[in-house]
């Protein structure tokens, strides 16, 4: 019984001597005024508003750490938790000791992001956000993404594109940020943080819902691997956004005759032999295959 | 206040967005106080003009800004100065382009901290499309799509939750199609389409947060119909004007409903400092019922009169099943090891009553049957090191295995349906990926990362088969300075007997922006997008097989920015921009080139499209009073395709507008 009142009375004085380094927001308003006046603005401020949050997860000090030695040593980032000096790693472990446990987070440790040592104050600026929304570090989420991604910037400049720069269409209606479940398209590995309709459906449905289906007669491309197969989701030179400029070029890339690709892989031509190329007739495929993204009623998507 | 000026200057210098709305915000950023509440708003309104020259169509489809009075954008942002407001704490309202843009937009969020938060998005994008490579611009389309999200969060920071939710997107218009008739060598009639399909999605769920797990549960419906009429709005001699094949009437009606109720169930749980753990499962059982009503007047090839009917209906199924767990370990300080093992199932199932009756004779109604069922499980694992602030190296192994597995066929309506051959397929994928980030200096940051992938039977041509992608970035970045460079590969081939198929795509590019003073600032980015595929090509002609073609396509797209902005005596903001695409594909002056590849001139004329299309814009925005702005801007669409002039064109744009907060 003595050794367990021992114990009790070491765990309480050091429980007190770590609460007595907590200084309070207020002690951090005399230096950082700036900050703290604007600090109401701030989703985070909802822990100093309510008051019933232990010190260690209230106000400034939730994310900085207590603020006694710094206070002591009149300032300077070697005595607090200072962003600018932890690095990536450390960030990222402080930001989810709050938000780790969401669904939309759930894969952040493994994301390309994290690997990329691209972490939460990369986008998000906790106290000189410009977007009223989701503390974004720029005004437009896809100024952000565009500053490191500028191969896709340069494809939403096509002519034909999804209206990225236009502003009615985010990088967030395709892809998770924080990280992406394996996809069920394709073989699974390659998702590109490509985020899931439905939770487990390719994100392009979530508009497009007319290509969803189910269809009595998949495509089955459309399916296995994906609408990538003949589009290209950011923007292209062709029309509808097609990996070619015309439509029969995109079905030759699979329908090219080889009977050892594709579902049919016993020897059987992805191409009619009724279809001969050379005739001006049949480098139209849509033309009679208009129902190339499935059918209910056609195996050959004719009507 | 300089520094926000910095910010704001430094802010609208990344993208090339439309040269309307303006960034520039009237009114005080820091907002007024009133009462309780501090309150900053504003908005943009003014006139938009455009006029085009030259393919108006193929204007809309890629711009589409037209002309008259807009309310180009509004804000307004209500924020709880003590966080105890009264029916809520943060309102936050945007919109954008609202009376009469292409592309218009409005968000709303809405929250009382702890008790509520309401998060509401509409959008609306016009959609014009003639598509004159596609189907001969037979299948134009000009539609529009509004989408609305709402969610609603109670006690979004509480140890429970709950979620409501419902989306709606509908897509309306007119659109072109056509249809083959009335027979396999029958001819193409170009149709008119009234499309009218309607989303309707409900979700309901909830989370819980006891003894370090988190548990949450999400139930949804989504509900959809379609009815997108067609006919043939006058006779028609299709696409061969020059045999006796005519369509006089044609009828047909397609009502489809489907639904697609799903279940995601998530569970996470953190230990502290050693390991994380997260799992997911999702369940979604679409399916669609559709009823097909199709009747068609005409003559045949041999000009004999002819009436079809067609009548269809059934069901179509498919449930979708997908399972994920995650594992992370933090064995030492600075080390993180993640595992995801993933499954997925997905069997499609449908069947279709088709009967045909042909100049009033009735053809033996069948019932065409298929099924496809794709199974596929992986296992990623990633290993990541911090040995030091200034290094961090990053490998993984990814392995994925997946199971195809296609039945087709029909029988008579009443007959047992005759045992088909299962057409099954199985391939593996192997991948390995490694990384790692320099940081020598604070401002300098090195990144390489390479990916290296075998799968053993890819399913199709383009598919991944023996991948290497590698992507390599170096940045500097001092303050408000920031210059950048990258490169990107990214190769695959695919051979068998019969052919073989590789493409290879390169991309190169550098990018920078700069703030050396408050009143100025530039941007500009340049990116080399190059592409070839090449793959073997087998077809009939005269009966004959025809081997040894190939399909050979080639681009190369340079893509340039430029943005430089300007304060002129703290009162003038002006900026001014240039967008610079331009495919020069493989140089070559006439589309048939010099005869790679193939012998066949309609293959050589596809196999490549140089085209330019560059947009110079620039803006002024003028503070009359810090309250009120005047804006106004230019920006010129230019089109031009090398080897055709029929789809190019010329647009000049602009706007004048005034922005003021209240």
């Amino acid at each position: 019984m003595k050794f367990l009142r021992a114990v009790s009375a070491a765990l309480f004085l050091t429980a007190l001597s770590l609460a007595s380094d907590y200084v309070g927001s207020d002690a951090c308003k005399t230096c950082h005024a700036p900050v703290f006046n604007q600090f109401f603005r701030n989703p985070h401020y909802q822990s100093i508003a309510s008051a019933k949050e232990s010190p260690e997860n209230t106000g400034c000090e939730s994310c900085h750490g207590p603020g006694k030695a710094h206070i002591a040593a009149h300032g300077g980032k070697a005595t607090i938790v200072a962003f600018s000096e932890i690095g990536p790693e450390k960030t990222l472990d402080a930001c989810l000791r709050c938000h780790s446990q969401t669904l939309s987070r759930a894969n952040i440790r493994k994301s390309a992001h994290t690997q990329a040592d691209v972490v939460c104050t990369n986008c998000h600026s906790i106290h000189n956000s410009k977007a009223p929304r989701f503390l974004l570090a720029k005004q437009e989420q896809r100024d952000l993404c565009y500053s490191c991604h500028s191969t896709v910037k340069a494809q939403f400049s096509m002519p034909f594109k999804h209206r990225v720069n236009e502003g009615s269409v985010q990088c967030t209606d395709c892809h998770n940020p924080h990280g992406a479940f394996a996809a069920t398209w394709g073989m699974a590995v390659r998702s590109h943080m490509v985020d899931q309709k439905q939770g487990n459906e390719e994100a392009c449905l979530k508009c497009h819902a007319d290509k969803r289906g189910p269809f009595v007669y998949e495509h089955a491309s459309v399916r296995i691997d994906g609408c990538q197969t003949c589009h290209m989701p950011h923007g292209s030179t062709n029309p509808r956004m097609l990996t070619r400029p015309t439509i029969f070029t995109v079905c030759l890339e699979c329908h090219n005759g080889a009977g050892t690709f594709g579902i049919m892989n016993n020897g059987v031509f992805h191409l009619s032999p009724t279809h001969n190329l050379a005739d001006p007739r049949y480098q139209n495929c849509t033309t009679c295959h208009v129902r190339i993204h499935g059918s209910n009623a056609d195996a050959l998507f004719m009507r | 206040m300089r520094t926000f000026l910095v910010i704001s200057v430094v802010s609208v210098a990344l993208a090339q967005p439309p040269v309307a709305p303006t960034s520039e915000q009237a009114g005080n950023p820091r907002g007024d106080n009133s009462g309780s509440y501090n309150i900053i708003q504003s908005f943009e309104l003014g006139y938009r003009f455009a006029t085009v020259g030259g393919d108006g169509g193929m204007y809309d489809s890629t711009v589409n800004y037209g002309d008259g009075i807009r309310l180009l954008s509004s804000s307004l942002t209500v924020q709880s100065r003590d966080g105890h407001g009264r029916l809520f704490d943060h309102l936050v309202i945007s919109t954008q382009g609202l009376g009469g843009d292409p592309y218009q937009s409005a968000i709303l969020r809405i929250e009382k901290n702890r008790l509520y938060r309401y998060d509401m998005m509409w959008r609306l994008n016009q959609y014009v499309d003639p598509a004159v490579t596609v189907s001969y611009g037979e299948h134009a389309m000009n539609t529009t799509r509004t989408m609305q999200d709402h969610d609603l969060t109670l006690f979004p920071e509480g140890r429970y939750k709950l979620f409501l939710g419902y989306s709606r997107n509908l897509e309306t218009g007119p659109a072109l199609t056509t249809i083959q008739l009335f027979n396999a060598q029958g001819d193409e009639f170009p149709l008119f389409e009234n499309v009218h399909r309607q989303v309707n999605e409900y979700r309901l769920g909830g989370e819980v947060h006891l003894l370090g797990v988190r548990l949450n549960v999400m139930h949804g419906w989504e509900d959809y119909r379609e009815n997108s009429p067609q006919s043939l709005t006058s006779p028609s001699q299709g696409n061969n004007p020059n045999d006796l094949n005519a369509l006089t009437s044609f009828q047909s009606t397609e009502p489809i409903h489907g639904t697609s109720p799903y279940w995601r169930v998530g569970i996470f749980s953190e230990g502290k400092k050693f390991w994380a753990v997260n799992g997911r499962f999702t369940y979604v059982a679409g399916k669609q019922a559709f009823a097909l009503d199709e009747l068609s007047a005409g003559t045949t090839l041999r000009g004999a009169a002819n009436q079809l009917q067609v009548v269809t209906f059934g069901n179509a199924d498919r449930p979708t099943l997908a399972a994920n767990l995650t594992i992370s370990l933090f064995p030492a300080t600075h080390v993180v090891l993640t595992n995801q093992t993933s499954f997925s199932n997905i069997r499609m199932i449908g069947d279709s009553y088709f009967t045909e009756f042909d100049n009033g004779f009735q053809s033996s109604p069948v019932l065409p049957f298929q099924y496809l069922g794709i199974q596929t499980f992986s296992n990623t694992t990633d290993l990541m090191f911090h040995p030091a602030k200034w290094f961090t190296i990053h490998g993984g192994f990814e392995y994925s295995d997946r199971h195809i597995n296609s039945v087709q066929g029909q029988s008579n309506l009443g007959d047992p349906a005759p045992a088909q051959p299962a057409i099954e397929q199985s391939n593996q994928l192997k991948a390995g990926t490694l990384g790692f980030r320099l940081k020598p200096l604070k401002a300098l940051t090195v990144s390489v990362d390479g990916e290296v992938g075998r799968e053993n039977k890819p399913i199709y041509p383009i598919s991944d088969g023996n991948y290497q992608a590698f992507r390599a970035r170096v940045e500097y970045k001092l303050k408000l300075f920031r210059v950048g460079a990258y490169a990107k590969s990214d190769y695959n081939v695919n051979s068998d007997v019969l052919t073989s198929y590789a493409s290879h795509a390169r991309q190169y590019g550098a990018d920078g922006s700069w703030v050396p003073v408050s009143w100025f600032s530039i941007d500009a980015s340049y990116t080399k997008l190059h592409l070839n595929t090449l793959g073997g090509i087998n077809y009939f002609s005269q009966g004959i097989d025809v081997s040894g073609e190939s399909s050979y396509y080639i681009s190369n797209i340079h893509s340039a920015t430029l943005g430089a902005r300007f304060r002129v005596l703290k009162r003038a903001d002006i900026y001014v921009g240039y967008s610079h695409v331009q495919d020069v594909g493989d140089g070559r002056a006439t589309p048939y080139g010099a005869g790679l590849y193939s012998a066949l001139p309609a293959f050589q004329a596809v196999q490549t499209f140089p085209l330019r299309y560059l947009s110079p814009q620039a803006r002024v925005s003028i503070r009359i009073t810090p309250k009120l702005r005047w804006n106004a801007g230019y920006q010129y669409y230019g089109y031009r395709e090398q080897f055709s002039s029929a789809q190019d064109y010329q647009a000049h744009t602009g706007f004048t507008s005034l922005g003021f907060s209240f």
